[in-house]
């Protein structure tokens, strides 16, 4: 669409707002952790000691263990959790008996404060008072009467990500809404060749809300790459690192006045973060569904 | 519609002359605190009422606010972004691992200039405790809470397990954990969450015992930090599955509920004793100082410790205000009301207090450890001088505990954290 001349006034008064408040909300701060990143900044003084915060970070192995561990946490949304919420979508779309029980049971999730499923979650895996191991010593898996989970080098890291799981309600009512808007032809017809309720799912449903488990994945990998308060809260990247985060990692960089640094994790942070949405761009180009 | 117009104006008007009056009778000064001594702290009860009674004698012209701060980590994580945004609190309570950082923000209030207009604080501080806390005659925050920290070790199990005496060296200590876990107990209470405190003390206790009092000074390369690791090591063989992740209320709930047998605090834990642990728990403690390394350059019955908290306040542009909050401090450091906090808490205080005759027999002990220690060092945390140190000890410890690095690792992880 081409702008006449006489409108492009009113179209910059009608953007400014936004674009006053992104550049000062977003664009500065970013300028301004850019900049910060090459000093010794600790809250008090600062000086320019040009790249050395991101030598630093990369001969850290902490800090290159927390980008892997958010990878996982990534990798793991996008090929377990969202295709999870994509098959109970398919099943609840068949709206069979206590489809909205189960719907809401999902989605509570959400709805209740990620600090208190944090607490909740450590109780279950406590080593000596968990509900978990209280269940495995019970059904003869007492070799874990005392497993440390959240402890253990070996378990640490699957027990958060396991229990991330239980977020898939959210992808799940995403995708579930857009099957709803699938126009009931297809699957008349699909009935009519004969088509079972599985060839449906997979013939006719899950094509055509394609793109919106794209979104769903694009959304799942930005959390994850985010992803801090369970972690804060539960294991607060230990134990020995190994389930470090980059936001706790900055986190930890702030808290012991390393501001600079801390600017330079974040700036990594982001690369990463805008590298990773523009791969996934090209992995997931799809046609929309109209 | 003109006097609807005019019903309309002296309606605001009316509004407006309510909130000028209103403003101009408050002249109150707001004088906001985030306490951390709220909620389960020992000295919650006494340190309300104090505010409540300075409230009362203060009313219509000064009230102080407390905002509840449960977690310490939190809070001093809170306090390290408002030093560095400049946006401190009226008043603040500051571990001494701050203390560099408050002044040389130079956004805490100087109290120097208080010192020499009323005699109060010198009369009720011991000599030079105000001078020793100041950085170029500046006295960013007052001293205030002292800590020393012993073992506290539950009687009834060891004896259970065949001991009369806490043992003075760590090879006899960890015999006599093998007979405490023979008997089914733990031996010891351990953690690596937060910032690692209970093992952190242990590990400050084993570094001042193998390197002696002024081990910080000789850095990180000293063995002694490994010899240290090397104890920790070993007790990790004796504490509760969970100790790893942990925080202080797990591994304080294992001691208070008798399922270990040796537990290290400060004083401020000896009120939990009776008002948290199981019944009769408290007249089954005893107290001793830390076992000693043999060939250590440590002393037999040397303590770790030193200042605990201090009381900060944030720069003030309004003299009445700043005049409240020094009237503030100076109620909180009344030896009356200080010998209060003491008497209900166990806390120990560094302002000269009449302390009443039946102080509770743990802090009596302990007192007496003080007066018989050849030496209070430093903690790990207060003398590494390092905040990046410091806060990666909970991350070396729990891969030491879990096998991932030996002691040496375990010094380097730290080495790697500065």
């Amino acid at each position: 669409m081409k702008i006449k001349k006489d409108e492009v006034g009113w179209l910059l008064l009608f953007i400014a707002p936004t674009l006053i408040l992104f550049t000062l909300f977003f664009i500065l701060p970013i300028l301004f952790l850019l900049a910060s990143s090459f000093t010794n900044w600790d809250g008090i003084d600062a000086e320019f000691v040009g790249f050395e915060n991101y030598i630093k970070l990369f001969n850290k192995k902490s800090f290159v263990r927390a980008i892997t561990n958010n990878l996982y946490w990534c990798i793991t949304a996008a090929l377990i959790t969202v295709p999870l919420g994509l098959i109970i979508a398919l099943l609840l779309s068949h709206r069979s008996r206590g489809w909205k029980v189960f719907r809401t049971v999902l989605f509570v999730p959400q709805v209740v404060s990620s600090a208190a499923i944090a607490m909740l979650w450590a109780a279950v895996f406590n080593a000596e008072y968990g509900l978990l191991n209280f269940i495995l010593d019970n059904i003869g898996l007492s070799d874990y009467k005392n497993h440390n989970w959240l402890g253990n080098v070996r378990t640490a890291n699957a027990a958060l990500i396991g229990f991330s799981l239980c977020y898939v309600g959210y992808f799940m009512v995403i995708m579930l809404a857009k099957t709803a808007s699938i126009s009931e032809d297809y699957y008349d017809a699909a009935k009519i060749d004969g088509a079972s309720q599985i060839q449906k799912d997979f013939y006719i449903t899950a094509p055509l809300i394609k793109s919106t488990f794209f979104l769903c994945i694009i959304l799942a990998v930005i959390f994850n790459l985010r992803q801090f308060e369970y972690v804060y809260l539960m294991t607060a990247g230990g134990p020995a690192n190994k389930t470090q985060v980059l936001v706790v990692y900055i986190w930890n960089e702030l808290t012991v006045q390393r501001l600079g640094r801390g600017s330079a994790a974040g700036v990594i942070m982001i690369a990463l973060g805008a590298m990773l949405l523009l791969l996934l761009r090209r992995l997931l180009k799809s046609e929309t569904y109209n | 519609m003109i006097k609807l117009i005019l019903k309309k104006l002296s309606i605001i008007f009316i509004a407006i002359s309510f909130t000028v009056i209103s403003s101009v009778a408050s002249a109150e000064i707001t004088i906001t605190w985030p306490s951390i001594w709220v909620g389960k702290d020992s000295k919650t009860t006494v340190i309300g009422e104090l505010i409540d009674e300075f409230n009362a004698a203060n009313a219509g012209s000064i009230k102080v606010v407390v905002e509840e701060q449960t977690d310490y980590d939190i809070y001093a994580q809170k306090l390290t972004a408002q030093i560095a945004t400049g946006d401190l609190p009226d008043i603040m309570t500051v571990g001494a691992q701050l203390l560099d950082v408050l002044h040389r923000s130079g956004k805490a209030m100087d109290l120097a200039p208080h010192i020499n207009s009323d005699p109060h604080w010198n009369n009720v501080y011991p000599e030079n405790a105000l001078q020793s806390a100041m950085t170029d005659g500046v006295l960013s925050a007052l001293p205030y809470e002292l800590f020393v920290t012993p073992v506290t070790y539950n009687k009834k199990i060891l004896k259970e397990a065949g001991y009369d005496e806490f043992p003075d060296n760590y090879d006899d200590f960890f015999k006599m954990c093998e007979a405490v876990t023979a008997n089914g107990k733990v031996c010891t209470s351990q953690m690596t969450g937060k910032n690692g405190w209970t093992s952190m003390l242990w590990y400050s206790q084993a570094l001042a015992s193998a390197g002696g009092p002024d081990i910080y000074e000789k850095g990180l390369d000293h063995p002694a930090y490994v010899k240290a690791f090397e104890v920790m090591e070993k007790m990790y063989q004796y504490t509760t599955s969970d100790a790893i992740g942990a925080d202080a209320g797990v591994s304080g709930g294992h001691f208070l509920n008798e399922r270990t047998a040796v537990f290290m605090n400060g004083p401020w834990f000896i009120a939990r004793y009776t008002s948290d642990g199981i019944p009769g728990l408290h007249e089954n403690i005893g107290v001793a100082a830390a076992p000693m390394l043999m060939g250590g350059e440590g002393s037999p019955g040397g303590y770790v410790g030193g200042r605990q908290s201090s009381l900060a306040a944030g720069k003030q542009s309004d003299p009445a205000k700043e005049e409240a909050i020094v009237k503030f401090l100076k109620w909180l450091t009344i030896p009356e009301n200080v010998a209060r906090l003491s008497y209900s808490s166990g806390a120990m205080f560094i302002v000269n207090a009449d302390l009443p005759n039946d102080m509770d027999r743990l802090f009596i002990e302990m007192k007496q450890g003080i007066s018989d220690a050849p030496y209070v060092a430093p903690i790990f945390q207060n003398g590494i001088g390092s905040l990046a140190v410091a806060s990666e000890f909970p991350q070396a410890l729990s891969a030491l505990a879990l096998g991932d690095v030996t002691p040496e690792g375990a010094v380097e992880m730290l080495q790697d954290a500065e």
